[in-house]
């Protein structure tokens, strides 16, 4: 019995990405998401999708809004204002400098935001794990952050200011400099390439474990079914620990998006500068 | 009751060690649930949906073109507006800061002058006030000196006018004397006088005399 309730791959379904909504039974169950030309909607498909669109709703009544530029009533569209205004005035100003942070301020808030309610998406029940808990979602936004960074920079200096730039200024012989500058360029350009590597894994791994950890917690009431005593015991607990890893997640749900805007703009920072 | 018998150090240990054999209980269940779900027959422990790794080139192409279509749309309709907004408004609370650092500093200049005039007219009202203090000082001793002045020339013409008056009464007198005299010289002459006419004579010039 437990052997069919307990189901690693049925366990890894709701943690992972796959192409069923799973609901309970009163609900049908579950929903096949639709194909189109021959590609497979998936649970984080339709996850980002509805992320974009909540945001196009949130965001464009928004700057409506305050387009005025006087202060805004309401205590939901003042939220917005103050998320908005923190990420600029305390994490992208510092990093970027006053001069070049409004051009990229409006990437770093769609980055923080798309993250933000990814993470969310996963805490709603039925949802599905979190879009941002895949490493293609990750790569493809630290990738995006790679290619703000490098162009932002060539734009600055030159395609090859930009990368020369890469080779922190020395005062050594020219013998040296020879051998020495290449191989720190090299060093420079992979460390660049790792730093946006492992902002996608630190992002991916966080929420991928949080996500695994609470249907674990969860599969432990499954496997206890076939003994009562037992059972009654996990489920209390499993469930005590699940509410509070759900505070938990709420919480890395935020600080994730926060620490992932936070260093794309330290890295498109310094790429607005030389070493 | 229970609580009442035992002491307050014996009720929290009792409380603590009751707590702890929950906490144990609870670990003890839970570290009997993994063995029972790794114990499972079903277990597929090679699944690649577990693997956070598995690359899908699918989901990352939608990522890519789902955040590039929003971030073009927030750019145009909703970022870009805003951080104009920001700006905007960020201008206008400079130039309502610098507008009122400037009327606060106008203000403080103002009541400088203020200040400066007021103890101007300050000074200005004591120092008329003395002045007229002095003045009123001056003219009272002026009048006083003045009444003096006056009081001293009536009191001279007073007694100018009691000695003429005096002088004048004295004249009188002497001359009414010298009239009496005569006029009692000729009775006496004219008439034969006795002793009892003598007596008639003189009282009757004594009484002339007093009455004039």
């Amino acid at each position: 019995m437990a052997g069919q309730l307990v189901n690693m791959s049925e366990l890894a379904g709701h943690v992972s990405d796959g192409s069923t909504y799973h609901l309970p039974g009163f609900l049908g169950h579950e929903i096949t998401l639709p194909s189109f030309c021959g590609l497979q909607i998936t649970r984080f498909m339709a996850t980002e999708l509805v992320v974009a669109l909540l945001m196009i709703l949130l965001f464009v009544p928004l700057a409506w809004k305050m387009r005025t530029g006087k202060p805004l009533k309401g205590r939901f569209w003042n939220l917005l204002e103050v998320f908005l205004t923190y990420l600029r005035n305390e994490v992208i100003i510092p990093s970027i400098g006053k001069k070049d942070a409004d051009r990229f301020t409006p990437f770093l808030w769609t980055l923080f935001f798309f993250i933000l309610f990814c993470n969310l998406a996963g805490l709603v029940p039925w949802f599905g794990a979190s879009p941002t808990g895949a490493i293609a979602t990750t790569v493809v936004l630290s990738l995006a952050t790679f290619c703000v960074l490098v162009g932002s920079g060539m734009k600055k200096f030159g395609v090859v200011g930009f990368w020369v730039g890469q080779v922190p200024h020395m005062d050594v012989p020219l013998v040296m400099g020879v051998f020495l500058k290449p191989m720190l360029f090299v060093i420079e350009v992979v460390g660049l390439i790792v730093k946006h590597v492992v902002l996608s894994v630190r992002l991916l791994a966080n929420m991928f474990a949080g996500h695994l950890v609470l249907a674990v917690m969860l599969g432990f009431i499954a496997a206890t079914a076939d003994h009562l005593v037992l059972w009654l015991g996990v489920t209390a607990a499993s469930v005590m620990m699940c509410v509070a890893l759900n505070m938990l997640e709420l919480f890395v749900a935020f600080l994730q998006a926060y620490i992932f805007t936070f260093l794309a703009s330290i890295f498109i920072g310094m790429a607005q500068s030389h070493h | 009751m229970y609580h009442n018998v035992l002491t307050h150090a014996e009720f929290h240990s009792r409380k603590f060690k009751r707590a702890a054999c929950i906490a144990l209980a609870t670990l003890a269940l839970y570290a009997a649930a993994p063995l029972m779900l790794f114990a499972n027959q079903e277990l597929d422990e090679g699944d690649a949906k577990l693997n956070p790794l598995a690359w899908q080139t699918d989901l990352a192409i939608w990522t890519a073109v789902v955040f590039l279509i929003l971030l073009a749309i927030l750019w145009i309709f909703a970022f870009g507006p805003i951080v104009k907004a920001l700006d905007m408004r960020e201008k206008s609370e400079m130039d309502k800061i610098n507008a009122i650092n400037k009327a606060n500093s106008d203000a403080k200049e103002l009541l400088l002058q203020y200040q400066t005039q007021i103890s101007g007219a300050q000074e200005e009202a004591a120092n008329i006030l003395a002045d007229a203090r002095a003045a009123a000082d001056r003219q009272k001793d002026d009048i006083i000196a003045q009444a003096r002045d006056a009081a001293a020339q009536e009191r001279e013409r007073a007694k100018v006018e009691i000695q003429s008056a005096t002088d004048a009464a004295l004249q009188e007198i002497a001359q009414k004397s010298a009239e009496l005299a005569t006029d009692l010289a000729g009775k006496i002459i004219k008439r034969d006088i006795d002793q009892k006419l003598d007596d008639d004579v003189i009282r009757d010039a004594v009484e002339k005399i007093a009455n004039s």
